[in-house]
C-alpha cells in the first residue's frame, strides 16, 4: 500500500488512517484530526528557521540533488506505481518525468534562481540592488539594499492527475526558503511522496521543512482540518479548478497570501507550409499527459484554405495514431468513455447536420480530430483537437481573442520572423510562446501563468 | 426539415398509436419488433438526412434488426433539432448535468403519441386500486413550464377521469409551495380520497425539509411517483432514506412508492413497481413498455453485455419515431434476465484533469452559458 503523507520528523503520528483509492492505487493517509493542523504547521515553523539559515547557494545544490535522485532512482516498479496513480500509461509516465526532470536537476534550478534573483545572497540577507536602471539616480543616497523573504509555512494545493506538478511546486518553496506543506492532487501522490521522503533522506533541515499530505480537498469530514491549515498557513498556493480556487479564497483569511493558477488551455497556431512536421509536434502537444496539462494543446488555428486543412488534418490523425501506439492512453474509467462517447456524438451530429464540420475519430485509441468553426470549440480532452482553419495571422488573433480568460502556452510552428505577432499575442492573454515542439515541458523559469514562478512567493524588503 | 416527408412518419406514426392504446401487443411476436423497428428507421432516414448521414458515417451497412442501428448520444440533442417534420412542442433538458454549453432540445412532433406512449404505463403503475384520487403535483404545472416533459407528463396525469381535484405545489424559483401542499392534503383527508403525489426526488426532499417534524400523514391508499434524482443539486439523499423519511412524515408505505426512470429525449417511461404491491426496494426493477428495447453496452466498444453486468444503458423507444428512437444515455446500469432493468446512476469514475481547462468550465469562463430532464427550470 502507498503512504499517501509524510510529516515532519518528531510530530507525534497518526492515531489513524484512512484508505482510499486513487487511480488504480490503493492508498492511505491520516484520518481527520482536528489538532493536527496546528501541530504540524508549528513543526514546520520550526523547519523553517533552520531551512531559512542554509545558503541559497547550498539549498539549490541539495534539492537539486534530490530531485535528480528521485529520477536516477525511479525503476519500473516505481513508475508503475505513479501511472496507476494518475492513470496514465507506463510509456506516458516515463516520458513526463524524463521531461519534467530537466527542470529539476541541479543546473536547472541554478539558473532559475539566478535569473529570478539577480543576486540570489538576496535570499539569505539584504544585499545591494544590483544595477540602477537606466535614467535612474546613481546618487549613493538613493541606493537602497533588498530582501526577498518567504514567508515560513506555504500550503499547495495540488491539481488533478499529472505527476510532477506537485513537485515543482515543492521545490519552488524550499528555493526561496519557506517551509511547505503539500496536499498533491489525487492522481499526484505517489510522486510527491516519493520525492518527500528523497528530501528527508537528503538533509534533515530539509526533512524539518517538507510535508506532504493527501485529503480529499472539500469533503465535509475534513472542513475543520483544511479551515486550520487554511487559517495557519502563511501563503497558499493553490492550482485547480475555478470552483476549487473560489471554495478556498471564500475559507482563507485575508491576512494569507493567496496565489491561484486556474486550470488553462494550451493553443496551437500553425503555418503548414513553413512547417511540414507540424502536425506530428501537435500530435505529441495534445497527447503528452494525455492533454491533462495546462500546457497540452487543445486548439490548432491553422493558416490555410479548406481543402489544405482538411489534408493536415488527416496527417494529424495518422500523427494522433503513432503517437498512441509510442505512447498508450492511460487507462479509462466508464465516466471518462461515456464522456468521450458524448463527444463524439455531439460533434459527429454537428458534423452530419454542417459540411463546416469534419469528424476524425480513432477506433478504441481514445483520439478525435475536428475540423470546423471556432464557435464549436471546447476542450473534449483525451487527445480531442480541434483544428479551426484561418486566413492568416490575423484570423488567428481574432479567434483568440475571445479565448483571453483561459488562454496560457500557444505554440507555434511555420510563424518565424513575423514581427509584431508574439506582442499581439501577449496582448491577448498569451503568457507562453514557444515552438510548437516545445509546449509540452516549460523550463524551469518559463513564467506560470504570467508570473515569475519563485518571485511570485517571496515578499520584497528594502533598507535605505 | 422538410414537410413535405412528413407522410412516410405519419404513416408508421397512426400505427404506433394503436398499438400504444392496445398496450404494445402482438409486440412480442417473433420479429414484430424488429420489423417495426426498421421500419421506423427507415422512414427517419427519408425524412430526416441529417440522422441519415449521421448513421451513414457511423456504419456503412444496412441494419437487419433493431440494435444495429447506431445509437444516437443523447448530447446530440443539444446540436442539432432531430424532428422528422414540423414540431408540435420543443422539451428542453435541466441543464443541471455538465459537459456541454447548451440544454438538450427534444423537438416532439406529436403530444398525441407521447401521451399514448406514457399513458398506458403510468395508469397501470400509478393508478391501480383507486377508484378516485386527489393530485399533488411538486412538479411544476405544464403551463408554467411548457417545455419540461415531465410537467407535461404530470399535465396528462392531471386529466384522467380518475383525478377528482389537482393542486400544482412546485413553483420554479420559489420550491415547493408548504400551503398549498397542507390545504390540498387537508381536503384529501376531508374527502377520504387518497392523494397521488408527483414529485422529483429533489422536491420530495424539499417538502420533507419544509414538513420537518410535522406529521402530514395522506389517505390511506395515497402514492406516490418519485422520479430524477439529483442531478447537479446541493443535496442528494440515497433512495431507501428518503423514502423512509416520506413513509414516516406522509404515512404513505414504501410499497406505495413508485419510482419512474424517464428523460427529456425518450417518449417511453419505465417504472420500478405497480403502486401497492408488496415488493421490498432492494427487488424492484425498473420495467420499460414492450415498445421499448433496453441494453446495457460496454463503454469500451458499445458491444451488448449480458444481463448482470454494468454498461452505458442504451435504449430503443419506438414512441421516438419522430425523432430517433435509439439512444446512448449517460446512465449506467444492467439488464435482468427478465427484461427489466436496475438503474445505478451516472457511469462512475470522474473525467480526469490535470491542470487542463474541462469544457464547463471552459464555457463558464468565457461566459457561454451549459441537460437531465426539465422539472423545475
Amino acid at each position: 500500500m502507498t503512504e499517501a503523507w509524510i510529516w515532519p520528523p518528531g510530530l507525534p503520528g497518526p492515531s489513524a488512517h484512512v484508505r482510499r483509492r486513487a487511480g488504480d492505487l490503493v492508498l492511505r493517509h491520516p484520518a481527520p484530526d482536528a489538532g493536527k493542523p496546528e501541530a504540524l504547521l508549528a513543526a514546520l515553523r520550526n523547519g523553517h528557521r533552520v531551512l531559512a539559515a542554509i545558503p541559497s547557494g547550498d539549498l539549490v545544490r541539495m534539492v537539486g540533488a534530490a530531485a535528480e535522485t528521485l529520477t536516477v532512482e525511479i525503476g519500473s516498479a516505481s513508475i508503475q506505481e505513479v501511472a496507476a496513480n494518475a492513470r496514465l500509461s507506463s510509456p506516458m509516465t516515463r516520458v513526463i518525468l524524463d521531461g519534467m526532470a530537466a527542470s529539476w536537476n541541479t543546473d536547472a534550478l541554478d539558473r532559475l534562481v539566478r535569473t529570478e534573483f539577480p543576486d540570489p545572497r538576496a535570499l539569505d540577507g539584504f544585499v545591494a540592488e544590483t544595477e540602477p536602471r537606466a535614467g535612474e539616480s546613481t546618487d549613493a543616497s538613493a541606493k537602497r539594499r533588498v530582501r526577498a523573504a518567504a514567508p515560513p509555512v506555504t500550503l499547495h494545493f495540488g491539481a488533478g492527475s499529472v505527476p510532477g506538478v506537485s513537485v515543482t511546486s515543492m521545490i519552488r518553496a524550499l528555493l526561496v526558503k519557506s517551509a511547505v506543506l503539500v496536499k498533491p492532487g489525487a492522481g499526484d501522490i505517489a510522486l510527491t511522496v516519493r520525492f518527500a521522503r528523497l528530501l528527508h533522506r537528503a538533509d534533515p533541515r530539509l526533512a524539518g521543512a517538507a510535508a506532504v499530505q493527501y485529503w480529499p480537498g472539500g469533503a465535509p469530514q475534513w472542513e475543520s482540518w483544511e479551515r486550520g491549515l487554511l487559517t495557519g498557513a502563511d501563503q497558499v498556493v493553490v492550482q485547480g479548478s475555478g470552483a476549487t480556487i473560489e471554495a478556498i479564497r471564500a475559507r482563507a483569511p485575508a491576512s494569507t497570501r493567496l496565489i491561484e493558477h486556474p486550470h488553462r488551455i494550451g493553443v496551437a497556431i500553425v503555418d503548414p507550409v513553413g512547417a511540414p512536421g507540424a502536425a506530428a509536434s501537435t500530435a505529441r502537444a495534445a497527447a503528452l499527459f494525455d492533454q491533462r496539462g495546462c500546457v497540452s494543446t487543445h486548439l490548432v488555428l491553422l493558416l490555410s484554405g479548406r481543402d489544405l486543412a482538411a489534408h493536415w488534418c488527416g496527417e494529424l490523425a495518422a500523427s494522433l495514431a503513432a503517437t498512441a501506439t509510442a505512447l498508450p492512453a492511460g487507462p479509462s474509467t466508464p465516466g471518462e468513455l461515456s464522456a468521450r462517447r458524448q463527444l463524439e456524438g455531439r460533434v459527429a451530429m454537428k458534423a452530419a447536420a454542417s459540411p463546416a464540420i469534419r469528424l476524425w475519430t480513432s477506433d478504441g485509441a481514445g483520439w478525435s480530430v475536428v475540423l470546423g468553426p471556432s464557435e464549436a470549440f471546447e476542450p473534449g480532452g483525451g487527445r480531442t483537437v480541434w483544428v479551426v482553419q484561418v486566413a492568416d495571422p490575423e484570423g488567428a488573433l481574432g479567434v483568440l481573442s475571445s479565448l483571453s480568460p483561459v488562454l496560457q502556452t500557444v505554440g507555434l510552428a511555420g510563424l518565424d520572423g513575423r514581427a509584431g505577432f508574439a506582442e499581439a499575442l501577449c496582448s491577448l492573454g498569451a503568457t507562453r510562446i514557444v515552438p510548437l515542439d516545445r509546449v509540452p515541458f516549460p523550463e524551469a523559469d518559463w513564467f506560470h501563468d504570467g508570473s515569475r514562478p519563485l518571485r511570485e512567493l517571496v515578499r520584497w524588503g528594502e533598507l535605505r | 426539415m422538410p414537410d413535405e416527408l412528413l407522410p412516410e412518419i405519419a404513416e408508421v406514426t397512426d400505427e404506433l398509436l394503436l398499438l400504444f392504446r392496445q398496450a404494445g401487443a402482438g409486440l412480442d411476436r417473433h420479429g414484430a419488433f424488429d420489423s417495426l423497428a426498421l421500419r421506423v428507421h427507415a422512414a427517419q432516414r427519408v425524412c430526416n438526412p441529417v440522422l441519415s448521414r449521421f448513421w451513414g458515417a457511423a456504419s456503412p451497412d444496412e441494419p437487419s434488426a433493431w440494435h444495429e442501428i447506431p445509437p444516437v448520444p443523447v448530447q446530440a440533442f443539444r446540436e442539432v433539432p432531430i424532428v422528422a417534420g414540423r414540431a408540435e412542442v420543443v422539451f428542453r433538458t435541466s441543464g443541471t448535468t455538465g459537459g456541454a454549453g447548451r440544454r438538450g432540445e427534444h423537438h416532439v412532433a406529436s403530444l398525441e403519441l407521447y401521451r399514448a406512449a406514457a399513458r398506458n404505463n403510468y395508469r397501470r403503475h400509478l393508478f391501480g386500486g383507486a377508484a378516485m384520487v386527489d393530485v399533488i403535483s411538486l412538479v411544476p404545472s405544464p403551463a408554467t413550464v411548457p417545455d419540461s416533459s415531465l410537467a407535461t407528463m404530470s399535465g396528462f396525469i392531471a386529466r384522467e377521469p380518475e383525478v377528482a381535484r389537482t393542486t400544482w405545489a412546485f413553483h420554479p424559483g420559489r420550491g415547493v409551495d408548504l400551503d398549498a401542499f397542507r390545504e390540498a392534503a387537508a381536503a384529501a383527508v376531508s374527502d377520504r380520497r387518497p392523494i397521488l403525489l408527483l414529485s422529483t426526488a429533489f422536491a420530495l426532499v424539499q417538502l420533507l425539509d419544509g414538513l420537518g417534524r410535522e406529521r402530514s400523514r395522506l389517505p390511506e391508499g395515497s402514492r406516490i411517483m418519485e422520479t430524477g434524482g439529483f442531478k447537479g443539486r446541493a443535496i442528494e439523499m440515497d433512495q431507501a432514506t428518503l423514502y423512509g423519511r416520506a413513509e414516516r412524515t406522509l404515512g404513505v408505505p414504501r410499497s406505495h412508492i413508485v419510482n419512474e426512470y424517464g428523460m427529456t429525449e425518450m417518449l417511453s417511461q419505465a417504472y420500478d413497481h405497480v403502486a401497492g404491491e408488496g415488493r421490498r426496494t432492494s427487488e424492484r426493477v425498473l420495467r420499460f413498455p414492450p415498445w421499448v428495447r433496453t441494453r446495457a453496452l460496454d463503454p469500451a466498444d458499445l458491444a451488448a453485455l449480458p444481463p448482470g453486468r454494468p454498461g452505458l444503458l442504451a435504449h430503443f423507444d419506438l414512441a421516438n419515431a419522430a425523432s430517433v428512437c435509439h439512444l446512448l444515455t449517460e446512465d449506467y446500469g444492467h439488464t435482468t434476465e427478465d427484461g427489466g432493468v436496475r438503474l445505478l446512476g451516472r457511469a462512475p469514475g470522474a473525467e480526469l484533469r490535470g491542470c487542463s481547462l474541462a469544457a464547463e468550465s471552459f464555457l463558464r469562463a468565457l461566459g457561454r452559458g451549459a441537460g437531465a430532464r426539465a422539472a423545475t427550470s
